[in-house]
């Protein structure tokens, strides 16, 4: 007995010291890692809708569906100008693509017109699918089709307006089709 | 001395992936660009280091029953702080990489050379063991990259190297590496698990190969040898 | 609700099953693997391991750590849950089902360091999953690596009437195989039922 009770507090204090030296590192790194994921939103839907800054709306509040069409609503933000008009909307959906699930921010205009996308966070085939989140020239421009486009996107196989990127059709399609909602959800918001 | 004995163990005859076999997950899984290559070796050479020389340093005051235990909470705290570092200096790694910097806890070459080393050796021999055995890792890992990356999408350095604005190191991830042909005739393919396998199992065939001839070499020069000193025997028997 | 559950099963098993296209617990996937009933072992131990584990470690991450500001300890705290918990299911079933101790037995410590079930922990914190998605991935992804493990040994039986060149003899034609198996789910990739 008098053995465990030993062996227990032996675990106890190393557990003890190893947290504590992780609350001070935690501590040194938290503000940090916050202002970084602050900013990297702000990034994000700066570059699908620029706006002096972002206000995110209750979702439940506003009466959404958690999804529509298999694809999920995560937020819903307001863009708003410097002095607190409404710009547009940022909404950001995940679903599922060709490898693993997308997460997707979309810019709305006032007109109800997709401003722009980005791909937050994505698994998909590096090359193949990944050109939809890629900086590169192909993928800027890619990513570019889709800005002016109204609700009824669809890839030009489906009689659309998008090509599809080569050899990632499913990843485009569903991109497309997570656009198309989110400007539903903007309109039924603006209702 | 020691110090080139043990790097050749790490690098080639003891090589942690090529030869004892152990953390096989991140080499596949994230060996698809140099950065997350080099990202991940380094990050496994700092943590493997640190646990070494503080399991060596607190080997004698661990009791047997319990030493697996205090090695994981050890190995957890480092990979812990490495996470938080990373997510706060180096982010576009720590999201590269994602859950795999966490799962370094569980990578089987850590706590096996806790296990196997720093039990019964003193605090600069964990030290020596960690850097090279560390090498040896992000060696592999490196190799890996390199391969996947120039058959895969026909780049080099991918998100380390930028040539845009003359030649650079990129720290952040973004560099777009140098393309040596273009992507659209690499075989992408090898960029898929798929790849990971087939690339590993390859060059673990190849590491066979190599070993195979060179002990063969090595017991023809001794059967040579063995045969002189008979030969030399009889002759002084004669 | 039923669709997510049955959407985050159906990626657990098949589209993204944790071996062919997340890469996680591939060390038990090769070690584990050379006959078809050491395979079902291992990987019914994963399977119960895996639920147990995605269970508590949703409880004690949503109860215990967020509330008290300790996000950064799940990690230490989620590895010390699983090696705890893999020790108390060890001393339960030998003691209360020595016939299933005797199946799983020898497997249950190689789980500790299964980065499976590390991986499935934190991938539910990752994803937000509530506590029914949390069980139900842990499930389903121990039942995808189960699936995997099964396939990939009864691929494994047949390799020793191949074949292969002499220097590809033990890891390495295993890696290569398991590499065909790998191509054959990713058949699987874009699958949408639900």
């Amino acid at each position: 007995m008098n053995k465990i009770f030993k062996l227990t507090l032996v675990l106890l204090l190393i557990c003890a010291i190893v947290a504590g030296v992780l609350g001070v590192i935690n501590e040194l790194t938290y503000r940090r890692i916050e202002e970084l994921t602050i900013q990297k939103t702000n990034t994000a839907y700066g570059a699908v809708l620029k706006a002096e800054s972002y206000k995110e709306l209750d979702k439940a509040a506003l009466g959404l569906p958690a999804a529509i069409d298999k694809v999920n609503i995560d937020s819903v933000n307001e863009a708003l100008d410097a002095s607190g008009n409404v710009l547009g909307y940022v909404i950001v959906t995940t679903f599922s693509g060709a490898q693993g699930n997308i997460t997707l921010a979309s810019g709305v205009d006032s007109d109800f017109l997709c401003s722009g996308i980005s791909v937050i966070e994505h698994s998909e085939t590096s090359g193949l699918g990944a050109v939809a989140a890629s900086t590169s020239q192909a993928g800027a421009d890619w990513r570019a089709q889709f800005a002016g486009q109204g609700e009824d996107i669809a890839l030009t196989k489906a009689g659309g307006q998008i090509d599809a990127i080569s050899g990632a059709t499913i990843t485009s399609r569903t991109i497309a089709k997570a656009v198309s909602v989110s400007i539903q959800v903007a309109k039924e918001v603006a209702a | 001395m020691y110090f080139r004995t043990k790097l050749k163990e790490g690098v080639i005859t003891n090589n942690p992936i090529l030869v004892q076999q152990l953390g096989m997950c991140a080499t596949m899984a994230i060996t698809t660009t140099l950065f997350n290559g080099v990202g991940m070796g380094l990050s496994v050479l700092i943590i493997l280091t640190c646990c070494n020389v503080c399991v060596a340093a607190i080997r004698k005051i661990i009791p047997e029953e319990i030493r697996l235990a205090i090695f994981v909470v050890v190995i957890a705290g480092f990979v812990t702080i490495v996470d938080l570092l990373l997510q706060a200096f180096i982010p576009a790694l720590s999201s590269a990489l994602g859950v795999f910097i966490p799962l370094i806890v569980v990578n089987c070459i850590i706590i096996g050379r806790a296990e196997a080393f720093c039990q019964k050796n003193t605090v600069g021999a964990s030290f020596v063991d960690g850097i090279t055995q560390g090498l040896g890792y992000t060696c592999v890992l490196i190799l890996m990259c390199l391969i996947r990356e120039l058959l895969g999408s026909g780049r080099f350095g991918g998100g380390l190297i930028d040539i845009t604005n003359g030649f650079r190191f990129t720290m952040d991830g973004t560099g777009a590496g140098i393309q040596l042909f273009p992507s659209d005739y690499g075989a992408s393919i090898l960029n898929l698990p798929f790849g990971g396998f087939l690339t590993l199992g390859v060059i673990f065939g190849t590491m066979q190969y190599a070993l195979k001839k060179s002990a063969k070499k090595k017991e023809a020069a001794e059967q040579a040898a063995a045969a002189a000193a008979a030969a030399a025997a009889k002759e002084v028997d004669e | 609700m039923l669709s997510s559950i049955l959407a985050i099963s159906l990626g657990a098993i098949l589209t993204n099953n944790f071996i062919f296209s997340q890469f996680l617990g591939i060390c038990p996937f090769l070690g584990c693997s050379s006959k078809v009933d050491t395979a079902t072992g291992m990987g019914l131990a994963v399977v119960f391991v895996m639920g147990l584990a995605s269970a508590i470690c949703w409880v004690i991450d949503t109860y215990i750590l967020i509330p008290l500001g300790l996000a950064f300890l799940e990690t230490l705290a989620f590895i010390l849950v699983i090696a705890s918990l893999v020790q108390f299911v060890e001393m339960f079933l030998k003691k209360s089902v020595p016939s299933l101790y005797e199946a799983l037995g020898i497997y249950l410590p190689l789980i500790t360091t299964n980065c499976a079930v590390l991986g499935v922990v934190l991938l539910n914190v990752q994803n937000n999953y509530n506590f029914l998605e949390s069980v139900v991935y842990g499930i389903t992804g121990g039942i995808g690596f189960m699936l995997a493990i099964v396939l990939f040994a009864s691929v494994r039986e047949r390799i020793q009437f191949a074949d292969y060149p002499e220097n590809f003899e033990g890891f390495p034609i295993c890696l290569v195989s398991a590499a065909l198996v790998a191509l054959a789910f990713m058949g699987f990739s874009g699958m949408q039922i639900f």
